[in-house]
């Protein structure tokens, strides 16, 4: 046979393992591997000695960058491991798959025909299918069908036990072939193909075929086929050329470019969305490492569980090594109990859980992290080409005549120009990638708010950001949505998340406001910290009153609002009881803003909420009497509370039975910043002035140096103002009288002719 | 009264007793390893626990339900010779559970220490007969073994119940026992050896974690499985329809059969208050203080449903069960009421078909 065939799994460290010895059993002189053929070219960097697994090849559309396709390999990559043999024996190796720019050619065709609301991101392997779920799920995992009849609930969970973990490989190709091809058999008989998908799949075989002809006519004796386990079968036996070929026909085709980029073990997990990807990379490395150290005495379970009992320690938890033995002990019987011969990272999972951590599975959560998946970040070589996100932001920079330089600049922008408008887009965007180019960004100060200040300086090691970026995405603003959405998901604190908001409002990245404002309900919904929602309503009252120029969607602001306003008004008579001076002034201010938030919105509905909270409010007991005194003014104004009614709580609260200091603080929470609002609203006026005039002389005297502790805030003439009025009686004059009556006619008269020229009255 | 009857009027039978022909059935077709001393082999256990059909259609009934990979781990425990320790909220099945872990291993549930707050040493480890002990001296004829010392002479397991209301030093008698499986008895200058078969299972709950923790020496010896509320809504349903049922047999009410449309309102309200986020996922709630647990849920149900009967017309209404409900999940009136008016106001107000039970609800607030 000239042409072997090696079904594998992507991402086996068995499968890997197995290739790895057959393949030094084979000695191939050529290796054709499933992958985009465009990486053809910079396949060699491979083994650059600054090339890191986990990496990625990227192959992008350059015209259209959001379209994309990731191959990730890991150092446990069957793949990547074909491709080292390959380079290190110095024998051609090459990528067989259809090439990706037919599949985006064929993407586009569809988009033409109904357009997809959301950008097409498509990473390997990825189906979108309308057929039965059932179907669909065989369809997207046939070993299901396998793991099934051998009593598995979880087709990874087989191959696991059946392919990785397995010491044993001779004829593992063999049986995976024949399991395969009989699997194949039935799923093609009992679940019909989704026909686009499955024209793919024909498409991808048929290019697999044409390839290994094509390695066959350039006179390689022994080759071997990397593949899919799924795909073996097909390439097992090579039909006439004639019906491939006539099926790669006239295929359209879309410009494509390839690089390599680095990766992370969490983008490889399954938790991610990657389709082939898996649920722990960081075991699947240690079982790799386990293989590139066949002689190590120490079983795989013993020392997975004393790095498992290494990193509890690091944490702070106390294991003992009696711990790692009793929990190896417990993972042994269960495995038995299971019929496995091997415990598997479940079983160890769990006899973890049960021995070292008391049952408690909230510290599992830090092995996911730092062991299952793993905290590793690849890298590669300098001499890459260049990512996608780089040349987005040279053309960017080109468009917008914005070049970088190493000297440090001034920059202002009058956002009302549209160019200077997507020029502070551009750098709060890279901002947002934490590529700090533009410091600043400041409304200059008495300029109005259409002029934004910058400092740029641009810094070498920003080309490294960028191509560290590059895995948010491949354009300035897919990358700084991506990186904000994600970094939002790691806060709880509202007044980031607002923060977060108005940076992406600014940076013009609607995909992430829209995100942001669903973690901010989410967050405002189990926030128990009524200062902190009571913070963040009068900015998002602001932008759903006036909207938005960057066309938020306001619905769902009007969402958010609402729902804080409900927890506000439920939250807030709790949030006031019993606090001190310090805490109950910024109460006053933030039930302030809150008013001020409700007055702007001008809802009936929100209205009525609020008032009746401070209603409740105003009767509760140990209410700190400066937050009482607003509440009372804030009733009066919106006139819940009649005069006479605050009145009578007025005099209540400064009744001679008080504590002095209360009644103060309440006259103060009344009529603090109200000066001028005393002098001119005769409601109020009046209603202290009865309330005095009804004290006698004793009582008044008593209540005078309280008053006064209030009066002495208010300016010089707003107190002459009202001593004037006073002075008229009982507030029956109104008070722009009293004022106007203090003129002086003859110093009035000398000003006249200056005044009548300013107003243009002299001929 | 013959012994039939005599059985039949005990208001609870042991779970040996009860369902003694599974036991039997299982042990015939049974023909994996044993442990020693083990009436059954850990997959026969298994198979008790979780239920089956045996060859020959014999049923055995699930004890059960939930995730049958936590019960896996308490028999390999109980295998590997370390004791186990089930823990969890009140109301999660952990006493069930041992009692039928016990029934099932050794053929024997009833060797029980019940941990209360004046549990002693001796009760832990053995007692004296005072009349023998003045009229002889100490003899081992004037020992009285413990239920724990009992089941380490004759291999059997042992069960103690609320091991964290224990206080500290009695608790510490346990270490001995667990990590060199012997009792000494310095008054008779002798020991008691454990049998092969031994083992102790002991049940203990969260949240009573700080009355008595163990010491860290102490949990060593344990293997702990935490055994969660139910896992989706239909299984909770499930536990509360077939609890609820046999309830209202034993107490003879007269209501119809609640709905199972109405447990599944009740339940869905505990699982979203107790997990925090609404059914679809789309809403966040604060969580309140209590523990909304599978049997409260049972209680609200129970105690809806003697609502209906003696004061309804004996059909399960919101109004019987708000009430319960409100009891249930307002344990702190000032913080757990916030809980409540805002799971009314937020989730409940919206949803159509539950406008029955919101005003009921807001009547009662």
């Amino acid at each position: 046979m000239p042409h072997h065939v090696f079904g594998i799994r992507h991402h086996g460290p068995g499968s890997a393992r197995s290739l790895l010895q057959a393949l030094k059993a084979l000695q191939p002189d050529c290796i054709l591997i499933e992958g985009p053929p465009e990486a053809d070219d910079i396949l060699a960097l491979a083994s650059h000695k600054q090339m890191q697994p986990p990496v990625a090849l990227l192959v992008y559309a350059p015209e259209e960058p959001q379209r994309e396709v990731y191959y990730p390999f890991a150092a446990f990559s069957p793949e990547w491991q074909a491709i080292h043999y390959a380079l290190s024996q110095h024998i051609p190796v090459r990528f067989i798959d259809l090439p990706v720019s037919h599949r985006f050619a064929r993407d586009k065709a569809a988009e033409m025909v109904n357009p997809p609301d959301e950008p097409v991101t498509t990473i390997t392997d990825i189906t979108d299918v309308s057929l039965s779920e059932h179907d669909v799920l065989i369809r997207r995992d046939p070993l299901a069908l396998l793991a099934e009849a051998a009593g598995y609930a979880d087709s990874e969970r087989w191959w696991e036990h059946m392919v990785e973990e397995r010491q044993d490989s001779t004829e593992l190709f063999q049986a995976i072939l024949e399991a395969m091809s009989a699997l194949r058999e039935e799923v093609d008989t009992h679940y019909p193909h989704h026909s686009a998908e499955g024209q793919h799949e024909q498409l991808r075989e048929a290019h697999m075929r044409k390839c290994i002809r094509q390695a066959q006519k350039d006179g390689f004796t022994t080759i071997a086929v990397v593949c899919g386990a799924w795909h073996a079968p097909a390439l097992q036996i090579l039909p006439a050329a004639k019906a491939d070929n006539d099926l790669l026909k006239n295929l359209p085709k879309l410009k494509t470019t390839a690089t390599w980029v680095p990766w992370t073990h969490e983008r490889l997990s399954n938790a991610s969305g990657y389709g082939a990807g898996v649920d722990a990379p960081g075991w699947y490395a240690h079982i790799w490492q386990a293989t590139l150290q066949p002689d190590s005495s120490n079983t795989l379970t013993t020392r997975w569980l004393t790095r498992i009992a290494h990193t509890f320690r690091e944490q702070g938890l106390d294991i003992s090594s009696a711990h790692v033995i009793e929990t190896v002990r417990l993972a042994q019987t269960l495995a038995a109990m299971r019929n496995r011969p091997l415990p598997g990272l479940t079983e160890m999972n769990e006899a973890v859980q049960s021995v070292m951590l008391f049952g408690d599975a909230a510290p599992m959560q830090l092995l996911q992290r730092k062991l299952l998946v793993g905290e590793l970040l690849g890298s590669v070589p300098e001499d890459t080409p260049q990512t996608p996100l780089q040349q987005d932001l040279a053309q960017e920079q080109k468009r917008l005549r914005l070049k970088p330089s190493a000297s440090d600049t001034e920059l202002v922008l009058d956002l009302r120009k549209p160019t200077e408008l997507e020029r502070s887009y551009l750098l709060r965007r890279l901002v947002a990638l934490d590529i700090p180019w533009g410091k600043g960004g400041d409304a200059v100060r008495g300029k109005g708010t259409f002029k934004e200040s910058w400092r740029l300086l641009w810094q070498p090691e920003f080309a490294i950001c960028l191509i560290e970026a590059g895995f948010w995405g491949n354009t300035l603003a897919v990358a700084a949505s991506n990186r904000l959405i994600s970094q939002a998901r790691d806060t709880a604190s509202l007044e980031q998340l607002a923060g977060m908001v108005h940076n992406a409002l600014y940076a013009n990245l609607p995909e992430a406001v829209d995100s942001l404002m669903q973690r901010l309900e989410t967050e405002a919904a189990i926030s128990s910290d009524m200062l902190n929602l009571m913070q963040a309503l009068p900015e998002l009252a602001r932008l759903l009153r006036y909207g938005d120029v960057r066309q938020t969607s306001l619905e769902q602001v009007a969402q958010v609002v609402n729902g804080m306003l409900t927890r506000i008004c439920i939250g807030l008579p709790n949030a006031c009881s019993a606090l001190n001076e310090e805490a109950a002034e910024a109460m006053f201010k933030h039930i302030q803003a809150v008013q001020e938030a409700i007055n702007l919105l001008a809802e009936d509905e929100f209205r009525v909420q609020w008032t009746r909270t401070l209603h409740i409010l105003i009767d509760q007991q140990g209410l700190h009497p400066l937050l009482a005194g607003r509440c009372c003014r804030l009733l009066l104004q919106s006139g819940v509370l009649d005069d006479a009614e605050s009145a009578r709580r007025f005099s209540l609260a400064l009744s001679t039975a008080n504590d002095p200091a209360q009644a103060a603080s309440w006259v103060d929470g009344f009529l603090r910043d109200s000066g001028q609002l005393l002098i001119y609203d005769e409601a109020l006026w009046r209603l202290i002035d009865q309330w005095v005039g009804g004290l006698n002389a004793d009582t008044f005297q008593q209540l005078l140096p309280v008053l006064r502790r209030t009066f002495a805030t208010f300016t010089a003439p707003e107190r002459r103002q009202m001593g004037e009025r006073v002075k008229q009686g009982q507030g029956a004059m109104p008070p722009v009288v009293a004022v106007v009556s203090d003129r002086d006619t003859t110093r009035a008269a000398a000003a006249l002719p200056l005044i009548a020229t300013i107003l243009g009255l002299t001929a | 009264m013959s012994e039939n009857n005599q059985a039949q009027a005990v208001l609870r039978q042991h779970a040996e007793t009860e369902f003694a022909h599974e036991l039997v059935a299982l042990r015939e077709q049974d023909n994996h390893a044993r442990p020693p001393n083990w009436q059954l082999s850990p997959w026969a256990v298994r198979t008790y626990l979780l239920g089956g059909t045996l060859k020959g259609g014999i049923e055995i009934t699930p004890k059960y339900i939930g995730n049958p990979r936590l019960i896996e781990i308490a028999i390999s425990t109980l295998a590997t010779d370390r004791a186990l320790l089930l823990y969890g909220l009140p109301g999660t099945a952990k006493s069930w559970v041992s009692e039928h872990l016990a029934a099932a291993i050794s053929g024997r549930s009833t060797l029980i220490v019940q941990g209360t707050a004046g549990t002693g040493e001796e009760t832990m480890r053995y007692n004296w007969n005072y009349a023998q002990l003045i009229a002889k001296g100490p003899s081992q004829d004037a020992l009285i073994a413990s239920p724990i010392m009992h089941a380490m002479q004759h291999g059997l397991i042992a069960r103690v119940e609320e091991l964290t209301r224990i206080p500290a030093d009695v608790q510490d008698t346990l270490i001995t026992i667990l990590s060199e499986k012997m009792l000494p008895i310095p008054e008779l200058n002798t020991e008691c050896q454990a049998q092969k078969g031994f083992n102790l299972i002991a049940t203990a709950n969260n949240r009573d974690k700080g009355v008595n923790e163990l010491s860290s020496a102490l949990k060593r010896r344990f293997n702990t499985v935490i055994l969660p509320i139910p896992e989706t809504l239909e299984e909770e349903a499930a536990i509360v329809d077939r609890r609820v049922a046999s309830l209202g047999r034993a107490l003879e009410l007269p209501a119809e059969k609640p709905a199972l449309a109405e447990i599944r309102r009740v339940v869905t309200i505990f699982r979203e208050l107790r997990g925090g986020v609404t059914d679809d996922g789309k809403t966040k709630l604060k969580v309140p203080s209590g523990t909304l647990s599978t049997a409260e849920a049972i209680s609200v149900v129970g105690s809806g449903m003697a609502l209906a009967a003696h004061f309804g017309d004996g059909s399960l209404t919101a109004r019987d069960l708000a009430s319960g409900l409100i009891g249930a999940v307002v344990k702190d009136p000032v913080q757990d009421s916030v809980v409540w008016k805002e799971y009314l106001e937020t989730v409940m107000k919206e949803r159509s078909a539950w406008k029955d039970l919101y005003r009921a609800c807001k009547e009662v607030l």
